[in-house]
């Protein structure tokens, strides 16, 4: 820390930069633009690419397949009312095995997918889409490129960071929803046997994790003399949420929330956040330079 | 600046024209204007002549996020609205004459394209918005509230679309809409009469789905000359398919390392494709690509690579491109009408617009064509005479060079009128805002005074202040003296704004500044007299201002700083970073006593004026604003009315009385007062005129002694604000006595020339006229007028041809205004009083009145005891009362012969001036240079909280519907009424509707 109480007549001293001083910067700036920035953008492109290639990640032996992995779901809170097993291949689950045990009949509910059906997880696609956009913008720009300012590679990096945060921000920000929202998203219609009225689930991804979240619901009746307040959009809705759907009312009474980890995923978060660092370090290192090329035309 | 409120924008640009890297452009269908949206948010709209001139016409605020794309909102040519969509999912309907914003929306996701589809069902049309995007849908909107109508979904492999394009049919009802996605696979939906009624959220599923390989894929376009081939351009090759099953006819790749990024068919048999560096390129399809060739379809099925088809033009890049910072964008429009123009126009980061008009005939030899027309905003900017003025040039000039120094920061204190403007050579100016704005804006006598008006200096940073904070403003608990600034010399200098003195100076950052903020108010009592500052380093630091220390930096965040907030109960601070990231800090207080505030502060009543600074970009310098807001004029003005003492009082016969019974006391002591008031002032006014620009101490010292007489130069902000709006509204030059009347006897000025004037609309959107305006509005008019008018024609009365919402506003204010200005005495912009404001009362608050006096005691104290009752006036609110009634005394008795008549003509100026605009100004004008005012806004204000607007708008209503006459009145009647609710019996309708008219 530069001491507070110097005194004013110190200053002057160190202010303007001296032609030599210039010079060197210019030199400085000039190697910047023509070796350093290539050799981020390089290093950015392979994390990137590393980052992609997890995405669609082929089955051995069969290389146009991808490969599908089972996660076995579970929690360290719920007593093992819901048992979860999901398949992912890339961004679509292609099977869901889940077993309820219902608390008070202790009666246990087992409903899978259907054959024709698979659910696709938008979170992981968007996510895709977004480093593949980001991955455009580096391959224009490869090493035969010439970059003419420190405009020009903050703009490049701009639309990377957008790119790379929206990626980010997508898995590690489920969409919220309202409960009838949820009813009608298509979900319910998924599995064999079908789920029963007073059940809903919801599949997300959150950080590096797949949950899925099971409701168990009770149908308040009509002459009840609670105060009815439907419950406004969220990822995870708590007991006690209310709504109403083809004009019934609903409250929920129980949550479970299981989840697992999908190692490729933390992968991805990680590269994500590598990369965006790499990005704002160049920034950094340009705008060391800005009040020097501020006096430039450009 | 809610909605509600009759606010009117005048704005100062300034010599350099705003960034704008443009980021999509669009061409009205009637190829009179150009839109083009910026990486940092705002729309710019262009006017364009038959003879492809363009002129850049206003600048469009509102969006938060870079312009992703636009597209036209209407199908019909007398309402032109466009849509634009941003990278933060937002969504605004604009009105293109105006720039009014119509509606406007927010979605989760960000839109890329927007097509309009217009569609009918028996009479009724309907236009909708289709938008694709970061989503893997298509969404369907209604082209009038933005509202999701229904989406159209795939069943197979849905992703993300690419792009998307619509087929019109002439012969069934169904159109076709053809989209690529992400992975290459082309997805083909109908759209149906029943489609397009659904009003639920049911999906569309698609009718076919084929992969075509098109990977990264940037545009698809239909051939609407042949009506079966689409054109499909990916980033390293263009391929045409059949329109009917979608079979490849040719594929073209690239051979050198540029990128394509769009492409369009400009006739049946030539495409043309463009680069992302901003060449084009026209081609000859190959015979198998022409259905009216018999070879037509004979290399379908094929794997080989037809051969590359003939270059037929190349347009040539410009030289200069290497000062650009991203791609530009081009697009090609085909004119719907005389002369058919076929025009490629491209949009650059450097704000540049260039058209190239396509010649139909084409030679068989490559070549390249020039360009028809280029311009950018700096240039439009350049080419201005006279130069486009910003808020303090004529101090900012410095002798030898043509170039102002530039504002970089600035901050304005309403309860003071002053500015305060830091620039890039680090020094920093404090002006009183309504004068240095007249002279700008106003033709005057100042003209003649060198660095008019009277201002201070302050010198301390080394280069660019980044930033200005005026604590007290924020909050009365930090000393009304000190003033804030930041700069890129990473150093923060806390000064005395009635001195000038440097107080003290922070070197605790490693970057420059670039966030002032106050903490709020329950924060601990250290906290609370600190500021806290933001540094480009990421650094974040408190800094007391009472204890002149830092006593807290919070360094090391990877990320810039975006957003602080504060945590006052856990002692926290929040700092939030630009990646999302998101830090707290314990702001380590030391002694933890917190105070809790009882009651609430006076809060901030609306201010007559506002000058508020904005830049498009983060490198550019400030351009002002200044927001008038008509109703706290008016109150302003009547609340001073009020206070002022009762003419009865000072009828002729009491003030011979007074005069003759305190002929030893009071008036005695006026007269000293007025004369050394005036003294003082003229000696203010002669020693400003002799201001220099020098840098020597010496000279800084003598300025700060004689700044603390500056001080003494009183002038009455509410009537000086007055003053400076109605010289800006008044229509100048349509009646000779009447102006005469406006510059003599009620002391208004002509402005320079048009002004700027913006238009606020719904959601705090905003449109700028930008000064280049008037080059197109003059050629607009000279056109209708059939003779060539300049600039002096059009100065005042030009505003009223621009649009009809904004002539509404105008109309309102400049009427409302001259009404309430009829009604008080003596209310003209000539004369003493203009200098001193007559006395306040205290604030509610409490807090000590007058910032201005307090240090303002004259250099020269002739009299020690007059100097004293001069102190005592400004603490005590009845000796100023009857100090400054005296003083009014002694000012009548001086125009006592000619008070009369004087107050006479003035009324009857305000009252002309008034009748002219509310119903003369139709005629004098003519309609072609004449837009009339908007009934439905005037409705609304039918019922005002102000009663002289209300007054104002029932006025200017009743005008207009006699103007409109009756055949105006039943369209107006019958536009209106399917609006209205049905309970009304036809019978007693009818009636009501014979008697309207």
């Amino acid at each position: 820390m530069l001491n507070p109480q110097r005194s004013l007549s110190e200053l002057p001293k160190t202010s303007t930069a001296s032609q030599v001083e210039r010079v060197v910067l210019e030199e400085e700036f000039n190697w910047l633009l023509k070796e350093e920035v290539h050799a981020v953008l390089k290093q950015l492109q392979d994390v990137l690419k590393e980052a992609s290639r997890r995405f669609s990640m082929p089955t051995p032996g069969f290389e146009n397949q991808l490969k599908q992995e089972n996660f076995i779901l579970g929690s360290s809170t719920s007593m093992d009312q819901v048992k979860g097993v999901l398949t992912l291949q890339g961004e679509v689950l292609t099977q869901a095995d889940i077993n309820l045990k219902v608390a008070k009949s202790s009666q246990v509910l087992h409903f899978q997918f259907r054959e024709d059906k698979q659910w696709k997880l938008q979170q992981i696609q968007d996510a895709r889409n977004h480093v593949n956009q980001a991955l455009q913008l580096l391959s224009s720009r490869d090493e035969s490129y010439h970059f003419k300012s420190g405009a020009e590679v903050n703009k490049l990096m701009d639309g990377v960071m957008l790119q790379l945060t929206r990626a980010r921000n997508r898995l590690t920000t489920p969409a919220s929803m309202t409960l009838p929202e949820l009813a009608a998203s298509g979900l319910m219609k998924m599995f064999s046997p079908p789920i029963p009225g007073d059940v809903m689930v919801n599949f997300y991804i959150n950080l590096s994790k797949l949950c899925l979240t099971v409701y168990q619901l009770h149908v308040l009746p009509p002459n009840t003399t609670k105060n009815f307040k439907p419950a406004g959009s969220s990822v995870l809705h708590s007991p006690g949420a209310m709504f109403e759907l083809n004009n019934n009312r609903f409250e929920v009474s129980h949550v479970h929330k299981v989840e697992c980890v999908v190692p490729w995923l933390s992968d991805t978060l990680v590269f994500f956040t590598i990369s965006l660092q790499l990005c704002q370090q160049l920034k950094d290192k340009i705008s060391v330079f800005s009040s020097f090329w501020n006096y430039r035309p450009f | 600046m809610s909605g509600n409120n009759l606010v009117l924008p005048i704005v100062l640009w300034g010599r350099t024209a705003p960034t704008h890297c443009i980021s999509s452009l669009l061409v009205m269908d009637d190829f009179s204007t150009i839109i083009t949206g910026c990486h940092d948010g705002q729309i710019c709209l262009w006017d364009m002549t038959p003879e492809l001139e363009i002129c850049p016409r206003a600048m469009l605020f509102g969006h938060t996020a870079s312009i992703t794309c636009l597209s036209k909102a209407s199908a019909c040519s007398d309402k032109q609205y466009i849509v634009s969509a941003s990278e933060s999912g937002e969504m605004c309907l604009w009105d293109v004459n105006d720039g009014r914003c119509i509606e406007f929306t927010k979605l989760a996701c960000a839109h890329i394209g927007i097509q309009y589809y217009q569609f009918t069902i028996g009479t009724q049309r309907e236009g909708r918005l289709l938008c694709n995007g970061h989503y893997p849908e298509i969404l369907v909107v209604d082209a009038t509230s933005l509202e999701v109508l229904y989406s159209l979904v795939s069943k197979i492999s849905p992703d993300w679309i690419s792009s998307m394009s619509i087929i019109r049919s002439h012969r069934t009802q169904e159109d076709t809409v053809v989209a690529v996605s992400v992975t290459g696979i082309l997805k083909v939906w109908i759209i149906t009469p029943e489609v397009s009624r659904m009003q639920d959220l049911d999906p569309v599923f698609e009718e076919e789905s084929k992969p075509i390989y098109c990977q990264g894929c940037q545009s698809i376009s239909f051939c609407t000359f042949t009506q079966s081939s689409l054109l499909v351009v990916c980033s390293k090759y263009w391929r045409v398919f059949d329109a009917g099953d979608y079979s490849l006819l040719c594929s073209v790749s690239n051979d050198n390392d540029q990128s394509w990024t769009g492409g369009e068919f400009i006739a049946a048999d030539k495409v043309i494709i463009w680069t992302e560096d901003g060449c084009s390129y026209i081609y000859k399809l190959p015979a198998s690509c022409l259905p009216a060739s018999e070879h037509f379809r004979s290399d379908v099925g094929k794997t080989k690579e037809g051969s590359i088809p003939p270059l037929v033009y190349r347009i040539a890049d410009r030289s200069d491109k290497q000062l650009l910072i991203c791609p530009p964008v081009t697009r090609f429009f085909f004119s719907r009408r005389e002369p058919f123009h076929k025009l490629l126009i491209q949009g650059d980061s450097a704000g540049r617009m260039s058209l190239w008009s396509i010649p139909d005939t084409s030679p068989l030899q490559p070549q390249s064509t020039s360009v028809s027309f280029t311009i950018s905003l700096q240039e439009a900017f350049d080419k201005l005479t006279p130069v486009s003025s910003g808020i303090i040039d004529q101090l900012s000039v410095l002798p030898g060079k043509d170039e102002p120094i530039k504002v970089t920061a600035s901050v304005y204190i309403p309860s003071q009128g002053r500015l305060v403007c830091g620039r890039e050579d680090g020094s920093i100016i404090l002006v009183p805002a309504t004068q240095t704005a007249i002279v700008q804006l106003l033709q005057g006598e100042h003209m003649l005074r060198r660095g008019w008006p009277p201002h201070r200096t302050l010198r301390g940073h080394r280069n660019k202040v980044t930033c200005v904070l005026y604590p007290y403003q924020v909050s009365p608990r930090y000393d009304q003296r000190s003033l804030v600034s930041g700069g890129v010399d990473f150093s923060v200098i806390v000064w005395d704004i009635f001195t000038g003195e440097m107080k003290h100076i922070f070197c605790v950052h490693g970057g420059e500044i670039t966030q002032l903020i106050v903490p709020p108010e329950n924060c601990s009592t250290r906290v609370q007299h600190c500021v806290c500052s933001v540094a480009s380093d990421h650094s974040v630091g408190l800094l007391s201002l009472r204890e002149r220390k830092c006593i807290m930096l919070a360094s090391r965040h990877l990320f810039p700083i975006q957003v602080i907030k504060w945590r006052p109960a856990d002692d926290y601070l929040v700092v939030g970073c630009s990646d999302g990231s998101v830090y707290v800090w314990q702001m380590d207080t030391g002694e933890n006593q917190r105070t809790i505030k009882e009651g609430n502060l006076p809060k901030y009543s609306h201010n007559a004026l506002v000058v508020q600074a904005m830049k498009t970009n983060l490198t550019d310098p400030d351009m002002h604003v200044l927001f008038f807001d008509v109703e706290a004029v008016i109150i302003q003005l009547l609340t001073e009315e009020a206070q002022r003492p009762n003419p009865m009082l000072v009828s002729p016969e009491t003030l011979q009385k007074s005069q003759a019974g305190a002929d030893k006391g009071g008036s005695l002591l006026a007269h000293k007062i007025f004369k050394q008031v005036k003294e003082t002032m003229k000696e203010t006014i002669k020693e400003h005129l002799l201001d220099e620009d020098e840098d020597e101490e010496e000279e800084m010292r003598r300025r700060e002694e004689k700044s603390k007489s500056l001080s003494l130069l009183e002038y009455n902000l509410t009537m000086d604000t007055a003053k400076l709006f109605m010289s800006c509204l008044h229509a100048w030059g349509l009646n000779e006595q009447l102006d005469t009347i406006c510059l003599e006897r009620l002391g208004m000025l002509r402005p320079h020339c048009p002004i700027s004037f913006g238009l606020i609309s719904r959601g705090g959107h905003m449109s700028l006229m930008l000064p280049t305006f008037k080059e197109s509005l003059l050629r607009q008019l000279s056109l209708a007028t059939g003779r060539k008018l300049s600039l002096s024609d059009i100065v005042g009365k030009g505003t009223y041809g621009v649009s009809r919402a904004v002539t509404t506003h105008h109309l309102l204010s400049v009427i409302s205004l001259a009404n309430t200005l009829m009604g008080m005495t003596n209310a003209t912009f000539v004369g003493e009083h203009m200098k001193k404001a007559p006395a306040r009362p205290p604030r509610p608050g409490g807090t000590p009145e007058t910032p201005r006096r307090t240090p303002a005691a004259p250099p020269q104290p002739s009299n020690p005891a007059l100097q004293a009752q001069i102190k005592q006036g400004n603490y005590k609110r009845r000796e100023t009362l009857t100090c400054s009634l005296v003083l009014v005394v002694f000012l009548t008795v001086c125009v006592k012969r000619v008070c009369v008549c004087v107050v006479v003509i003035v009324c009857a100026g305000w009252s002309q001036l008034a009748a002219m605009h509310c119903v003369m100004l139709p005629d004098l004008l003519g309609l072609d240079k004449f837009r009339p005012p908007l009934l439905e806004m005037l409705a609304r204000r039918w019922q005002d909280r102000c009663l002289e607007v209300r007054e104002a708008a029932q006025a200017l209503l009743l005008a207009e519907l006699r103007r409109i006459g009756q055949s105006g009145r039943k369209e107006t009647i019958d536009l209106w009424a399917p609006y209205l609710p049905q309970y009304v019996d036809t019978v007693s309708s009818r009636k009501y509707h014979n008697f309207v008219c």
